[in-house]
């Protein structure tokens, strides 16, 4: 109980973000049919009893979908998060400690990949995957067109760096470049990646709804983005089918505020822990 | 600095207007002037944003959204955007009566009157007293102009493919009648020159304005014509096309034949996403609807209530529309190059679910590759059915059920719908003279005999001993019927016990991947047709010599079939003219063999939701007032526009 | 002298990304298995032309010479930057043969700049404001209500948010037009101006709304821990006013990767917005790169795409060249 006065947010963050994993992770094995089927059910019902969320346009049961494409979007999110943190990160202070022609090497590459607008190059390589595209395969174009971004400012954290002191003393004792970062520099940053890693997740379910919107995400998964695109194909919102609609909207809703208050939470944990 | 900030904020937005307003090409055409549009306005009733009476224009949705050059206006440019208002600015020689199902002379005054027996020369007759928009006497100096245009102008796309059917050599026997040649012989010239479907590629161009411009780069803006309309002024981004009538509109086709098109302006306008269509219908402010979802027709029904659809009641949609839908398989490949594993596939349809999850039930069946249309289910549908139902498989199972339309009937009527009609031949007029039967043990009994068998986990395996996978290509977000039913279909066949996945595809690929062969199940259209004669369609369709490898893209013949006793019937078939008596007959022969092969599955007519708002128009064609079906898109829509109505309501 | 090195180096790289960036425009369509010619295929199949066997054919012979795809690749490829360095011309779009890609650009490009730059603009400064106040005064109610509130809006998909916009403020309440209408052969007036503000404002209002999230969250985070720093503290105790702490000391402050994050999005307005575009029906940049993409039409597709290349390219360029004058703790590297 102490904990939940003196860190309210992370507390409540983590424990919505807790709900959300079990509801996205540990559940759906329970349904007992493949959520994606159609025709499993008749359409169009409303909430009761036997189906908590009703059913979709599609004859399937809202809730356990929503539960399935939980899972695929937290896993899309979580990896692209993970990945594009671990990559960036990593690249950025190697980077930046580096100096050097390695530096100007990943720079470039980093502004190539910042400079050229994803959207159109989704778009293309939808093309050339000709619909097969999974949670992997888009997870893996996310962490490409994401790692650039926290590599960028990382990198100039790492340049600052290498200029502080006990960085130079950590050098000039002999320290092999790897040890350096990771024993001294790592820790500084690991609270900003922790808050990176977050965003990235969002950013990543984000772009991935926006993308499955408009159908070029991977329509044989389902995710929160494509549940909301078959909802819309349907009329759903012009029919007033709130109960098809308005789950995965406020399912991302409620997702994005949890991780946020995990982030925030976690940061202000962090500094109260380093006693500033 | 904030200070700052706001003064440059005003000066961008500033330049963006300027930017705006002076930067996009300003078209030859001034908008309406602003003293008649107050005046009109001043007597109480709606105005467009175009500056016209509300009553007085039709307003129409542009079917292919917004158009990038909105200034290109010539037919034989690859670019060109013929859904906004293009098609009807140029009128063909013969049009296309779909209730009837026969052609009929528009422009011209005669059919199209072959003068040697081989089919080489013919005499195109137009009727006197047409006149362009400019006031130039049209004649078949243009004609003649026209072909000349194509078969020389090798730089045009389609150049090559009308020099090797017309010869440029062309003789004028007096302003109204012109000779023309073929290079072969042709006895179906007439379906190539005038509208079949939808609309035709010979546009006839003017040739007092056309001689001094290069085809390959001449715009055409704005166009002369000889339909009763005129381009006023369009959007210069295309997101709008208005057109006016003709003071002259007695000196064209459309009145010499039909009478008075009774819009004074034609609106084509693009609304957006269709979400936004339904919205603007439901404010009266779209009298015509391209394409919509079932769902968004119930949605319109229920807040509109002068919304219109071709039938009254469920099931609403025009169901002849000329295509047929169904699961094209690529017959070269293993394992649908066997007659038996196409039948299995055929069998292990649930139809009547599919038809369900496709489109609420409200599609009408066919077992035949072709439209089950009112006269092409007079023609060979019904006609057929004995046969159909004595036609055995080899082993002596007989597929055909004919209670496909009662059992739907009475399942739609169960599940509460109202307005089904209990009259047998009514059911059947309406869904369908039958489809095959949903026998999984008999479709499992024909893939046994191929060497498949199921797994531990009831999961087919090929005869090698893989898994049995299945991709169906599907159109992603458009051709939304067929999109469903990819789904519907792989559900059923996934209940079945094989693996399909469904693979959805923007509309380049889809096409390309279709023609070139790379696929395994496709949900295409190749059987379309309106009169009896549906030879040329199905010659692209099913001749053999149009098989390519897969991997070269194919003119025709995608699913790669091979049949000389098909190909046969078909090149018997294109000695005939289309009025011969032995069109029938022979056609009737090539769609039996066609069903033994089992060359593709096709299923259901399309459907077609194209509704419309009657708060200022009335007259238009619907089942009780069948003078044509919806075909808002065909060139022959400038006929209905004689039979429109205002109905008087100017707000 | 150092900051000439710097500056050369940095614009050594400028020019190398956007050459980089324009080459991978140039090579990435034209590996994939959709073409031009099949785009061009599949939309005259789409337009309901009754076509036969021999007619398909013969189209799709032509259309590779009248696209003037023949050529190897090197060729295509120097040819292209030649015509396009020499002459600014990207050559025709193929998805509107023959109407010149800098034709389509040119028309969409200052309405996806007008709209996008204001709306943008106007996000920022509100969204900044926002947050600073917000993480000024950290602890109040008012500042943890208004984070919440940008918390709920941020993540809302644009899509159904812009919908809502639409359905209520269009089409319940009918403030707004409900299509985008502006008669742009009207000359350059008054009248003009106000229907354009008129009809972007909606659409405008959607990006900002969606925008202000991002902005006030990250500010608020921003100006709470620079409150925190010693010289704030400073200030405080040398009697320094609160709004001025918060105006001068904090926001001057905190606003320094705001100013670098905005150059970037600003960079960013030309790629357009493709969903306003979509729902609006806003006659901008966005639609054109889709459309392209989905048509394989490779020159309007780097016509558009390059000047995105370079707008990103050159905001950053801009950022790393100014954002020392801005802090001069960063050095020159």
């Amino acid at each position: 109980m102490k904990a939940v006065k003196r860190h309210p947010r992370l507390v409540i963050g983590l424990v919505l973000v807790a709900a959300f994993v079990i509801l996205g992770l540990v559940m759906p094995p329970f349904a007992g049919h493949d959520p994606r089927d159609w025709n499993t059910f008749p359409k169009h019902i409303k909430p009761n009893p036997a189906h908590p969320l009703g059913t979709t346009g599609l004859g399937q049961d809202t809730f356990w979908l929503l539960s399935y494409s939980l899972r695929n979007s937290l896993i899309l999110g979580v990896l692209v998060g993970f990945f594009a943190t671990l990559i960036g990160v990593t690249l950025g202070v190697f980077a930046g400690l580096k100096g050097g022609w390695a530096d100007r090497g990943l720079s470039l590459l980093m502004d190539t990949f910042i400079v050229v607008p994803s959207l159109p190059i989704l778009i293309l390589l939808a093309s050339l995957l000709q619909g097969r595209a999974t949670i992997l395969i888009i997870s893996v174009v996310l962490i490409v067109f994401n790692w650039p971004w926290p590599a960028r400012q990382i990198r100039s954290v790492a340049l600052a760096m290498r200029e502080r002191e006990f960085i130079s003393t950590a050098w000039f004792s002999g320290e092999s470049t790897l040890t350096v970062i990771r024993t001294e520099i790592f820790p500084y940053i690991s609270s900003w990646a922790v808050g990176n890693f977050i965003n990235t997740v969002l950013v990543a379910i984000a772009v991935e709804s926006g993308l499955a919107v408009i159908g070029l995400s991977s329509l044989q998964e389902s995710t929160l983005g494509t549940m909301i695109y078959w909802a819309l194909q349907y009329q759903a919102l012009l029919a007033g089918r709130w109960w098809w609609i308005l789950p995965p909207v406020i399912a991302i809703v409620v997702l994005f505020v949890a991780l946020f208050l995990v982030s925030s939470g976690y940061t202000q944990y962090a500094t109260a822990k380093r006693g500033r | 600095m904030k200070r700052t900030m706001c003064s440059v904020l005003m000066v961008l937005l500033i330049c963006a207007g300027i930017a705006a307003g002076g930067g996009t090409p300003v078209g030859t055409l001034p908008a309406l002037a602003p003293s008649a549009a107050w005046a009109q306005a001043s007597q109480g009733g709606k105005m467009t944003e175009q500056g016209t009476p509300r009553s007085e224009t039709l307003v129409m949705d542009q079917l292919n959204g917004r158009v990038a050059n909105a200034r290109l206006f010539n037919p034989y440019l690859p670019g060109v955007e013929i859904n906004n208002g293009l098609k009807p600015l140029f009128p063909p020689l013969w049009e296309m009566d779909t209730m009837k199902g026969e052609m009929f002379p528009a422009v011209a005054a005669e059919p199209l009157k072959p003068l040697n027996a081989e089919f080489t020369r013919f005499q195109i007759k137009v009727r006197p007293g047409i006149y362009w928009s400019d006031g130039v006497e049209f004649t078949v100096a243009d004609i003649a102009f026209t072909i000349q245009m194509l078969v020389r102008t090798e730089k045009l796309p389609t150049s090559a493919y009308w020099a090797r059917i017309l010869k440029p050599d062309t003789r004028m026997l007096d302003k109204y009648t012109l000779e023309i040649q073929t290079v072969n012989p042709y006895p179906r010239l007439q379906q190539v020159l005038g509208t079949t479907i939808a609309s035709n590629s010979f546009r006839v161009v003017a040739k007092h304005i056309w001689e001094k411009q290069d085809p390959t780069k001449f715009e055409n803006y704005p166009p002369v014509t000889i339909s009763p309309y005129v381009l006023k002024s369009n959007d210069p981004n295309g997101q709008w096309f208005l057109y006016e009538r003709r003071p002259d509109w007695q000196r064209t086709d459309t009145a010499m034949v039909a009478g008075e098109p009774k819009p004074k302006y034609i609106l084509y306008r693009f609304w957006g996403p269709e979400e936004k269509r339904i919205l603007a219908a439901i404010q009266n402010d779209l009298d015509i609807l391209m394409d919509i979802t079932p769902e968004s027709w119930d949605i319109l029904r229920d807040k509109n209530k002068n919304a219109q659809a071709w039938l009254k009641d469920f099931p609403y949609a025009a169901f002849d529309d000329p295509c047929v839908r169904g699961v094209v398989l690529n017959t070269s490949k293993v394992p649908y190059d066997k007659r038996e594993v196409r039948w299995a596939l055929a069998l292990a349809t649930d139809i009547q679910g599919v038809s369900m999850a496709t489109f609420n039930g409200m599609l009408r069946v066919s077992p035949l590759p072709i439209p089950p249309t009112t006269v092409l289910q007079k023609t060979y549908m019904f006609p057929m059915e004995s046969w159909l139902a004595a036609f055995a498989l080899p082993d002596g199972y007989k597929p055909f059920d004919p209670s496909y339309a009662e059992a739907m009937a009475k399942k739609l009527t169960d599940s509460g719908i109202k307005g089904v009609p209990t009259d047998r031949a009514a059911i059947r007029q309406l869904f369908g003279v039958g489809w095959w039967k949903f026998d999984t043990a008999q479709a499992a009994k024909l893939l046994q005999g191929q060497g498949f068998k199921k797994d531990a986990r009831g999961k087919w395996q090929l005869p090698d001993g893989k898994p049995w996978t299945i991709t169906i290509n599907a159109p992603n977000n458009f051709e939304v019927q067929s999109m469903r039913l990819a789904f519907a279909v792989a559900d059923s066949w996934k209940k079945f016990g094989i693996d399909v996945t469904v693979k959805q595809l923007e509309s380049a690929p889809f096409n390309s991947a279709f023609q070139t062969g790379d696929y395994e199940a496709d949900v295409h259209w190749p059987g379309c047709g309106v009169m009896p004669d549906v030879y040329t369609n199905m010659d692209l369709n099913w001749h053999q010599r149009l098989a390519v490898p897969n991997g070269t893209p194919a003119a025709g013949n995608n699913s790669r079939f091979k049949s000389a006793q098909v190909s046969a019937v078909l090149d018997e078939l294109g000695k005939l003219t289309d009025k011969d008596p032995k069109v029938v007959p022979l056609t009737t022969d090539f769609f039996k063999l066609m069903v033994a092969e089992a060359a593709w599955l096709p299923m259901f007519g399309t459907s077609k939701f194209v509704p419309v708002t009657t708060h200022y128009w009335t007259g238009f064609p619907t089942a009780e007032n069948p003078y044509e079906g919806p075909w808002w898109w065909w060139t022959g829509m400038r006929y209905y526009l004689t039979k429109f109505k205002p109905t008087g309501n100017v707000k | 002298m150092r900051f000439l090195t710097f500056l050369l180096s940095r614009l050594v790289t400028y020019i190398l990304v956007i050459w980089i960036g324009v080459t991978m425009v140039f090579l990435v369509p034209r590996f994939l298995p959709s073409s031009p010619v099949e785009a061009m295929m599949a939309k005259v199949a789409a337009q309901g032309q009754y076509m036969e066997a021999a007619q398909i054919e013969s189209l799709r012979n032509s259309l590779m010479e009248t696209f003037g795809l023949k050529g190897s690749l090197f060729q295509q490829y120097t040819g292209f930057f030649k015509r396009v360095l020499l002459t600014g011309d990207f050559g025709p779009s193929f998805s509107a043969f023959p109407t010149p890609v800098s034709q389509l650009v040119a028309q969409a490009l200052p309405w996806s700049l007008g709209l996008l730059l204001t709306s943008s603009v106007l996000g920022w400064l509100l969204g900044n404001a926002i947050g600073l106040f917000a993480g000024y005064r950290k602890e109040t109610l008012a500042s943890k209500a208004l984070e919440f509130l940008a918390m709920l809006i941020y993540p809302i998909p644009y899509y159904i948010f812009a919908l809502v916009l639409i359905i209520l403020f269009t089409y319940v309440w009918q403030i707004f037009p409900f299509s985008f209408y502006i008669d742009a052969n009207k000359p350059l007036s008054v009248g003009l101006i106000k229907d354009i503000v008129y009809n972007s404002a909606l659409p405008a209002l959607s990006i900002i709304a969606v925008n202000l999230g991002w902005w006030v969250i990250s500010m608020k985070a921003l100006s709470a821990s620079v409150a925190e720093e010693d010289f704030v503290h400073f200030a405080r105790l040398k009697g320094v006013s609160e709004p001025r702490i918060m105006t001068h000391y904090v926001a001057r402050n905190a606003l320094l990767p705001q100013i670098t994050m905005l150059a970037i999005r600003l960079g960013t307005i030309f790629n357009g917005a493709l969903i306003t575009e979509i729902l609006f029906g806003f006659p901008g940049v966005g639609t054109l790169i889709y459309s392209s993409a989905l048509q394989a039409d490779y020159n309007l597709m780097l016509g558009t795409i390059s000047f995105s290349v370079i707008a990103v390219a050159t905001a950053t360029l801009i950022v790393d060249l100014t954002y020392p004058l801005l802090d001069p703790r960063i050095r020159y590297r």
